[in-house]
C-alpha cells in the first residue's frame, strides 16, 4: 500500500533564508505521526508546502502517492486541515464558518457537527471576531473531525485549549485512528504526541534528525534510575554509560545510556537492590537533547559540562517544564 | 473589605491622602498616549500641513500670472465648486492664489483632520478595550473618565499643532492674517467635531471598526448633503449648514469675514463629548451600548462554492456602499434642477466646461456620472485589498486547505467584485437619474443615466483587472492600483486644466469612456475596456497559481 505521506529530500527557500533543508517524512496508511520540533524548524512551512499552498525549491513530495500542487483540489477532498492559528471571519458564526470549511471539502454530516461542538463545549452561533483563540481552534477542530477524510493534518491543533478540552481531543484523535484515519499531528504537546503517536519525526533547522516508533527512539537515550541498596552503590559511577551518579539519603540515582542497562542490572543485583525506579525518557528529554545542543548528533547529548559530578536530575524538571510552558503559548 | 463601612470618606481623598476621582491618572496617561503616538501622530500633522506650501508652489508654477488664475477659476465655479470645493466664496472679485486655495482646496484639509481625529479617537478609546489593554490600565490607580480626557486633550493638542501648521504656512504665502487665523481655525474645528463625533460613536458598540465606520460614514454623509447644497445654491444652503463643513467654510474667509459660525462647531463639539462622558457612564468597559448580537448557527444553504462565500464575505461592504451611493446618487441628482436655472445666468466661458455634449445638462450629469465611475473604482479597489487581507490575515489558507484552487478562491473573489461594482453604478447612476429626472421634468433622463451607469462599467473593470493581476502577482504590488486609481480620478477633473499631456491622460481607464449621457455610444472602446480587464484578470490567476500563498 502506498504511504500516505512521502517527503524526500525537501528543500525549500524563502529569498536567501533556507526554511527546509533535506528535510524526510513519511507516513502509512493509519499512522499517527508526530511531527516535533521547536519553532522555526520547518514544521508549518512543511505542512503548507503538503497541502499545495508553497512550491518546494527541490525534492520530492507525495500525497495519497500525487503531486499535492497539480492535485490540490482532488486531495483536499481527502484531507481536513487545522491551522496552528486559527483565523475565522470576523462577521460569521463559528457555525458559518465550520459549515463553509465542510462543505467546500464536500460535505459533512450536520449532526455530527453539532455532537463535536457539544463535546467540545462550543457556542456555535457566536461571531468569529468574539471568539477566543481557544474557541477559535475549537471551530477548526470540528470543521476537521466533522469531514470524512483519509488524512487529518492538524498544527499545534490544541494550542489555547484547556485541559479538559485537550482530553476530548485525544479521545477523538483515538477514535478517528479508530476509524483508520491517517493523522499527521505536528506538536509540542509532548504528553500528547506520546499517548497519541505510533510514529514521531523530530525536525529541527529544516531536517529530520531523528525518526521512529517511540520504542525505537528511546534506544538511543538513557533510563533514569533511583536505587536503595543495601551496600554503597558508588562504584557503579565507574561502569560505561553511567552518568551523574549521586548519592542521597541512601538513595542512589543515576541515568544510564539505553544499551549498558543490562551490565548495570547485573552489577546491582549484588549489592542487594531493596527498590529500584527506572524511568524511561520522556519526549521531552529527548527533545532536550535535540534541542539543548548545536548538531543533533546523539553522542553530544547532555551539555552538562558541570553535571558530572552532580545529579542532573534535579536540573531536568526546571528545563523540562520551561520547554511545556513555551510550546504552550 | 468590611473594615471599610464606617471608614467612608467624606472627600474624594483615599486613604494615602492622594486625590482619586473620575479624572485620577489622566496626566499619567497623557504622556503615555503622546509617547506611543510621538511618530505617528506627528506624520499626520505635518503631512497635513506640509500642503499648504505645497499648493502654493504648484499654483505659483501652473498659473503664473492671476490672469490665467482667473481663467481656470471660471472653468471650476457653480456646481462644479459646490461638488468638489465648498460655499465658493472669493472667486469672483478679489481672486487671488489665496481665495482660489481657499475655496477649492480647503475642504481637504479639513477631511485629512477629521480622519486624523477619528483615527486618534478609535485609537486611544475602544481600540485599547477591545484588546484589553484598557483592563490593564484601569487595574491601576486610574479614574473611569481619565482614558476619555487623555484623548481628548491629545485631541485638542492635536487640532491645535494643526491649526498652527496651516496657520504659518498661510502666513508665509503673504495671506492676509484674519483670513489665515480664520481658514486654519476652521480647518482645526472641524478636527475637534470630528473627534467629537468619533468619541460617541466609540460608546456605542465594542468593536473599534464599527466605532470608526459610524464615524465615517458622519464624515462621508455630510459631505455628500453639503455638496449637494453648495451645489444647489449659489454659497449654499440649508443642507450645508446643516453639516459640519460650513460651519468652518461659511466664514467667508478673505472675503466678508465673520467668526460666528466657527461658535456652532464649538457648541457642537462641546455637546457631543458630553454627551460621550455620559454614555460611557451607561456601560461597563469593554462592552457597547448595544449588546453583540448571536448569529445563526449554522451556514445559509446556498453558501456551498467559493463564488457563494465570496459573495457572502462581501456583502456587509456592498450593501454599505449600495447605500451611500444610491443616497448620493439621488442627492446629486436632485442638484440637475437648479443647474438648469443658474445655467441661463452663466458666461459663455462658464458654458465651455461642458464642451462634451450640446447639451450643457447632459455635459453636467455626465460630470456626475464620471464621479460615480470613480467612487465604484474606489470601492473595486477597496474590495481587492480586503480580498488581499483575507490572505495575509491568515483566513485564505484554511479555505485553500479544502477542495477548493488557487484560483477558483481569487477568481470568485473578482468575480463577485466585478459584478458588484456593475450594479453599484447601474444603480448609483439611476438613482442620479430619478431625481435628475424629477427636477428638470425630462423623464428620458432616468433611461439615458441607467445605460450611462452600463457604458461606464468597463472602465471600472479594468480597475478590477488590474487589481487582480498586481495582487495575483504580489501583495505587495497592489498600492500601484491605488495610485492609478488616484491619479485617473485627479485627471478626469483636473487633467485638461492642468494640460497633461496625452500619454499621461492614456492611463485613466475612463479616458476613453464616451462622454454619455450626451454623446453617442460607441462599442469599440467599451469592448476594448472589457478586453483589457478579462486579459488582466487572467493574468492574475495565473500569476496567483504559481506564486506561494504569503504565510503569516
Amino acid at each position: 500500500m502506498t504511504d500516505v505521506i512521502t517527503i524526500e529530500n525537501l528543500v525549500k527557500d524563502y529569498g536567501r533564508v533556507r526554511a527546509l533543508d533535506g528535510l524526510n517524512l513519511s507516513i502509512a496508511p493509519g499512522e499517527v505521526h508526530g511531527l516535533l520540533g521547536p519553532n522555526g524548524a520547518g514544521k508549518t512551512t512543511t505542512i503548507r508546502i503538503l497541502l499545495g499552498l508553497l512550491r518546494p525549491t527541490s525534492g520530492t513530495v507525495r500525497l495519497f502517492g500525487e503531486d499535492p500542487a497539480a492535485e490540490a483540489v482532488a486531495l483536499h477532498r481527502r484531507l481536513a486541515y487545522v491551522p496552528g492559528d486559527v483565523e475565522l471571519w470576523p462577521n460569521l458564526t463559528g457555525g458559518e464558518a465550520i459549515d463553509v470549511f465542510t462543505r467546500l471539502r464536500g460535505g459533512a454530516d450536520r449532526s455530527l457537527v453539532e455532537s463535536l461542538a457539544e463535546r467540545f463545549d462550543l457556542d456555535l452561533r457566536k461571531k468569529g471576531r468574539t471568539y477566543s483563540k481557544g474557541n477559535r481552534q475549537k471551530v477548526a477542530l470540528v470543521a476537521a473531525l466533522a469531514s470524512e477524510v483519509d488524512l487529518l493534518v492538524l498544527d499545534e491543533p490544541t494550542a489555547g485549549l484547556d485541559p479538559l478540552m485537550e482530553a476530548v481531543f485525544q479521545e477523538c484523535i483515538s477514535e478517528a485512528k479508530a476509524a483508520g484515519t491517517s493523522v499527521l499531528l505536528s506538536s509540542h504537546i509532548l504528553a500528547q504526541v506520546e499517548v497519541l503517536a505510533d510514529r514521531v519525526s523530530i525536525v529541527r533547522a529544516g531536517q529530520t534528525i531523528e525518526t521512529g516508533t517511540l520504542a525505537e527512539l528511546r534506544h538511543l537515550t538513557r533510563t533514569s534510575v533511583t536505587v536503595t541498596t543495601e551496600q554503597p552503590a558508588d562504584a557503579l559511577a565507574d561502569l560505561p554509560g553511567v552518568h551523574g551518579l549521586a548519592v542521597e539519603d541512601g538513595q542512589t540515582r543515576f541515568e544510564v545510556d539505553g544499551e549498558h542497562v543490562p551490565i548495570v542490572l547485573q552489577h546491582l543485583a549484588p549489592l542487594g537492590v531493596r527498590s529500584i525506579v527506572a524511568h524511561p525518557p520522556t519526549l521531552e528529554q529527548l527533545l532536550l537533547r535535540h534541542y539543548g545542543t548545536g548538531d543533533g548528533v546523539p553522542s553530544a547529548s547532555a551539555p552538562r559540562p558541570a553535571g558530572r559530578a552532580r545529579p542532573a536530575e534535579p536540573a531536568r524538571p526546571g528545563h523540562t517544564s520551561g520547554a511545556t510552558s513555551r510550546s504552550g503559548r | 473589605m468590611s473594615a471599610v463601612v464606617g471608614a467612608r470618606p467624606t472627600s474624594p481623598q483615599a486613604s494615602n491622602g492622594r486625590p482619586s476621582g473620575p479624572f485620577t491618572g489622566t496626566g499619567k496617561l497623557l504622556r503615555f498616549m503622546v509617547r506611543r503616538d510621538r511618530i505617528r501622530l506627528p506624520a499626520w500633522v505635518i503631512g497635513i500641513g506640509i500642503f499648504v506650501p505645497y499648493f502654493f508652489t504648484a499654483f505659483e508654477t501652473l498659473f503664473p500670472s492671476e490672469a490665467e488664475l482667473a481663467e481656470l477659476s471660471a472653468f471650476t465655479s457653480g456646481p462644479m465648486i459646490g461638488l468638489l470645493g465648498g460655499p465658493g466664496y472669493g472667486l469672483g472679485e478679489g481672486l487671488s492664489y489665496v481665495t482660489f486655495f481657499t475655496a477649492l482646496y480647503v475642504v481637504y484639509f479639513m477631511l485629512a483632520a477629521a480622519l486624523m481625529n477619528i483615527l486618534l479617537v478609535s485609537r486611544h478609546t475602544r481600540v485599547e478595550e477591545q484588546t484589553g489593554r484598557a483592563e490593564l490600565i484601569r487595574a491601576n490607580v486610574v479614574g473611569r473618565y481619565a482614558a476619555l480626557t487623555a484623548t481628548l486633550i491629545m485631541a485638542v493638542i492635536s487640532n491645535a499643532a494643526v491649526t498652527l501648521l496651516v496657520l504659518g504656512g498661510l502666513l508665509a504665502f503673504d495671506a492676509p492674517t484674519s483670513g489665515s487665523l480664520l481658514v486654519a481655525v476652521g480647518v482645526g474645528a472641524f478636527g475637534m467635531v470630528f473627534a467629537a463625533v468619533a468619541f460617541v460613536c466609540a460608546q456605542v458598540s465594542e468593536y473599534s471598526r464599527v466605532g470608526s465606520a459610524l464615524a465615517g460614514a458622519v464624515l462621508g454623509g455630510t459631505y455628500v448633503l453639503r455638496a449637494a447644497g453648495d451645489m444647489s445654491s449659489e454659497h449654499g444652503n440649508l443642507l450645508s449648514w446643516l453639516t459640519p463643513y460650513a460651519w468652518s467654510q461659511q466664514t467667508r474667509a478673505f472675503v466678508d469675514e465673520r467668526w460666528w459660525p466657527l461658535g456652532i462647531s464649538a457648541v457642537v463639539s462641546i455637546a457631543l463629548i458630553v454627551l460621550a462622558y455620559r454614555l460611557s457612564d451607561r456601560r461597563d468597559l469593554g462592552a457597547g451600548l448595544r449588546a453583540s448580537r448571536r448569529g445563526r448557527a449554522s451556514a445559509a444553504p446556498w453558501v456551498t462554492n467559493p463564488i457563494a462565500l465570496a459573495l457572502r464575505l462581501h456583502r456587509g461592504g456592498i450593501r454599505g456602499w449600495v447605500f451611500g451611493l444610491v443616497v448620493a446618487g439621488l442627492v446629486y441628482g436632485s442638484t440637475t434642477g437648479p443647474f438648469v436655472d443658474s445655467f441661463a445666468d452663466m458666461t459663455g466661458t462658464m458654458g465651455e466646461m461642458f464642451t462634451t455634449g450640446p447639451d450643457p445638462v447632459l455635459g453636467y450629469l455626465n460630470t456626475l456620472m464620471v464621479m460615480m465611475v470613480i467612487a465604484v473604482a474606489v470601492y473595486a479597489l477597496l474590495a481587492v485589498m480586503r480580498v488581499r487581507a483575507e490572505e495575509l490575515d491568515g483566513r485564505a489558507e484554511p479555505v485553500l486547505a479544502t477542495a477548493v484552487s488557487k484560483q477558483a478562491w481569487l477568481a470568485g473573489h473578482v468575480l463577485v467584485t466585478a459584478l458588484a461594482s456593475i450594479v453599484l453604478l447601474v444603480l448609483a447612476c439611476a438613482a442620479m437619474g430619478l431625481t435628475a429626472a424629477s427636477s428638470t421634468g425630462d423623464w428620458s433622463l432616468v433611461g439615458e443615466l441607467t445605460v450611462a451607469g452600463l457604458v461606464g462599467a468597463p472602465a471600472v473593470l479594468v480597475i478590477v483587472g488590474l487589481a487582480c493581476a498586481l495582487y495575483g502577482l504580489s501583495p505587495r504590488l497592489l498600492p500601484i492600483a491605488t495610485v492609478v486609481v488616484t491619479f485617473s480620478g485627479l485627471a478626469a477633473f483636473f487633467g485638461e486644466l492642468l494640460e497633461l499631456p496625452e500619454a499621461l491622460l492614456a492611463i485613466s481607464p475612463w479616458h476613453y469612456t464616451p462622454a454619455v449621457p450626451g454623446e453617442a455610444i460607441t462599442a469599440a472602446p467599451l469592448l476594448v475596456q472589457t478586453l483589457v480587464a478579462l486579459v488582466l484578470a487572467a493574468v492574475g490567476l495565473l500569476a496567483f497559481r504559481r506564486r506561494d500563498l504569503v504565510a503569516t
